[in-house]
């Protein structure tokens, strides 16, 4: 679960956001929605540790992110936090397995390479686990980012824009897989979106204004 | 996982690792041709001028008259007179005194007149048979008779001088006694005799102008007449040069100046000429070597601009890393072993081309002079400084590039994207 308190932050002296709390329970699911430049995009990096507020708390499963040093941060992430993108990113020279298996090195020091199979079997692109990323479409790409944001069980799932630039039929898939398989990975899941084909499949909201 | 990333990177863009490689390959490999060859070009030119302290030989060219009669390798300056050498020869500041005779070749290999004492020298002995001891009896030097298969028994005409094109010396045949043991000098690539053997091969030569120069000619039904075998003691009779080993450091100064005065001989310290030999050379290995130092050079910037030109496409991927956990110093580290690894590349395959240019040089030079370098010894020393080197150029060239993945910032790359 996560929750956050007080969340500050600004980039320069004029322009500061006041972030809303928010709390969500393990396997449960927030949207958080809202017009652009209202920074949808800089709350979701606060809560990934990506960026550090000025003022402010982020406590997942009761430890605070903010407090913690920047080495600490990122090990933190890595086990703790999978984030998936608006745009799917990946080591372009590494295959879709190799992709999935240095997520889980890098956070834990082992491959997990079974884990790595069973999810994309469970995403259903099991048979492009030999190819680069590359050469997927933009669907699957999306597929293998979701597999690398679980890869290490993380306890909140993170999604930016996930849908955005995907079709209905595939923007449905995704979102499907994401709910179910956050809750069977129980983890929290964050989405941050203004796609409105998915706003009214969630109850929990929150807009930023 | 970290070292298979840096590897899989540098072969996903292939053009500018070749590139890259390609460079330091040649570089590495010129430098270690030349590191091996200066060595065992130095080590064979020393090894033969053991226990020569003077040549003593016709005047001309010093270097000329070293080439010839320590190394083999050049045409003699002249002949000298016997009878005038023996003066210094039984000099008591002289320990030891070699007296060599140039007489004919069996194709293409010198045969050469000298005392049992050349080989002492060379510290050969007789593997197979005796030591020669009449005239027309010769003893082979080890790579020659395992070259031109030739054992002990076997008979031989020689060809005229010393080119194999001369004309073929049919009245007198060479008798096989004896094979040298093997010594890695010069003494491998001869064929030794007695000296009375060269001058009864040319009895009526007198004449003539010495061997090799210009109207030297033989006169028709010159050698049909038999004659009595010659000596050492033969008065008025010729020699090409004679190796001295002095007992007195200041007879080997003053003799240099004395002979050339007094006498129609020079006498030359090889050790002399041969240091200005390999200063003349050393100018060409110099300039090669800066050429090498050049081309690593300028492969450490194209690594440089490899690295710094994917470091903008990498981005992105670098920010996903640490998403995913990775620490700033992973990163770094990612570009740093992305480099080095090139330069480990580079150098395996320049040390591996060094060799392959080393054995070909090697043939053409046995051919040409019968000096032939072994591509396969290893100076730890000094290739292992060049490996540091190697590595160090890469060190250099992932520097700026590693750093500007240390300080990058995700958040901002991943909104922009």
């Amino acid at each position: 679960m996560i929750s956050t308190k007080n969340l500050r932050f600004s980039y320069s002296k004029d322009q500061e956001f006041i972030f809303p709390d928010l709390y969500c329970e393990a396997g449960s699911t927030l949207l958080i929605t809202g017009d652009s430049g209202k920074g949808k995009t800089t709350y979701l990096h606060l809560l990934a540790g990506l960026l550090q507020p000025t003022l402010g708390e982020i406590i997942i499963d009761k430890t605070d992110l903010v407090s913690l040093s920047e080495k600490k941060t990122d090990r933190y992430r890595g086990k703790n936090i999978g984030v998936v993108f608006q745009k799917s990113y990946f080591i372009a020279a590494l295959t879709v397995l190799e992709n999935l298996q240095i997520a889980s090195w890098l956070a834990t020091g082992k491959k997990h390479t079974k884990r790595a199979k069973r999810l994309l079997e469970q995403l259903g692109i099991e048979n492009q686990a030999s190819k680069l990323p590359s050469q997927l479409s933009i669907g699957q790409q999306q597929r293998v980012s979701i597999a690398r944001a679980l890869m290490n069980e993380p306890k909140v799932l993170l999604a930016d824009e996930p849908t955005s630039s995907l079709d209905d039929k595939n923007a449905e898939k995704v979102i499907d897989l994401l709910t179910s398989l956050s809750k069977e990975y129980k983890a929290a899941l964050l989405i941050v979106t203004h796609d409105s084909r998915i706003k009214e499949k969630f109850i929990n909201k929150i807009t930023l204004v | 996982m970290i070292a298979k990333l840096a590897w899989k990177n540098i072969w996903f863009k292939p053009l500018n690792t070749i590139l890259s490689v390609i460079l330091l390959t040649s570089s590495v490999a010129i430098i270690t041709t030349l590191i091996l060859v200066e060595k065992q070009f130095e080590e064979k030119f020393s090894s033969n001028i053991e226990d020569v302290d003077l040549v003593l030989g016709a005047q001309g060219s010093p270097l000329q008259l070293i080439l010839s009669s320590v190394y083999q390798v050049d045409a003699p300056t002249g002949n000298i007179n016997f009878d005038s050498a023996k003066l210094w020869m039984n000099n008591p500041y002289v320990e030891k005194a070699i007296p060599l005779a140039f007489g004919d070749n069996y194709r293409g290999y010198k045969i050469l007149g000298t005392t049992h004492d050349y080989l002492t020298k060379f510290k050969a002995k007789v593997s197979d048979g005796r030591l020669y001891e009449k005239n027309f009896e010769v003893v082979f030097g080890s790579e020659i008779a395992q070259k031109l298969n030739i054992s002990v028994g076997d008979e031989f005409f020689g060809s005229h001088g010393d080119a194999e094109e001369g004309e073929v010396h049919e009245n007198y045949a060479y008798k096989v006694v004896g094979i040298a043991t093997h010594t890695g000098k010069v003494v491998d690539n001869l064929i030794l005799c007695t000296i009375p053997t060269v001058w009864q091969m040319h009895v009526g030569h007198e004449e003539n102008p010495a061997h090799g120069e210009e109207g030297h000619v033989h006169e028709e039904g010159e050698h049909e007449h038999e004659e009595a075998d010659l000596t050492l003691e033969e008065p008025n009779m010729e020699i090409t040069a004679v190796l001295l080993k002095v007992r007195n450091q200041m007879a080997k100064l003053t003799w240099q100046r004395l002979i050339p005065q007094n006498t129609k001989m020079q006498a030359v310290s090889p050790a002399f000429e041969v240091n200005r030999l390999f200063g003349l050379f050393g100018i060409g290995v110099t300039a090669l070597q800066y050429l090498a130092y050049g081309i690593m050079l300028i492969s450490g910037i194209s690594i440089f601009i490899a690295l710094f030109n994917s470091l903008k496409e990498r981005k992105s991927e670098f920010a996903l890393l640490r998403v995913n956990g990775a620490g700033r110093f992973q990163l770094l580290k990612v570009v740093m072993i992305e480099s080095l690894l090139l330069c480990v590349v580079g150098f395996v395959f320049g040390t591996i081309l060094g060799r392959v240019a080393l054995s070909f040089l090697s043939n053409s030079s046995e051919a040409d002079f019968k000096m032939s370098f072994n591509p396969y010894e290893f100076l730890w020393k000094k290739e292992g400084t060049l490996f540091l080197l190697t590595l160090f150029v890469g060190f250099i060239a992932a520097l700026i590039p590693a750093i500007k993945a240390y300080n990058l910032n995700i958040s901002k790359t991943l909104a922009n994207a």
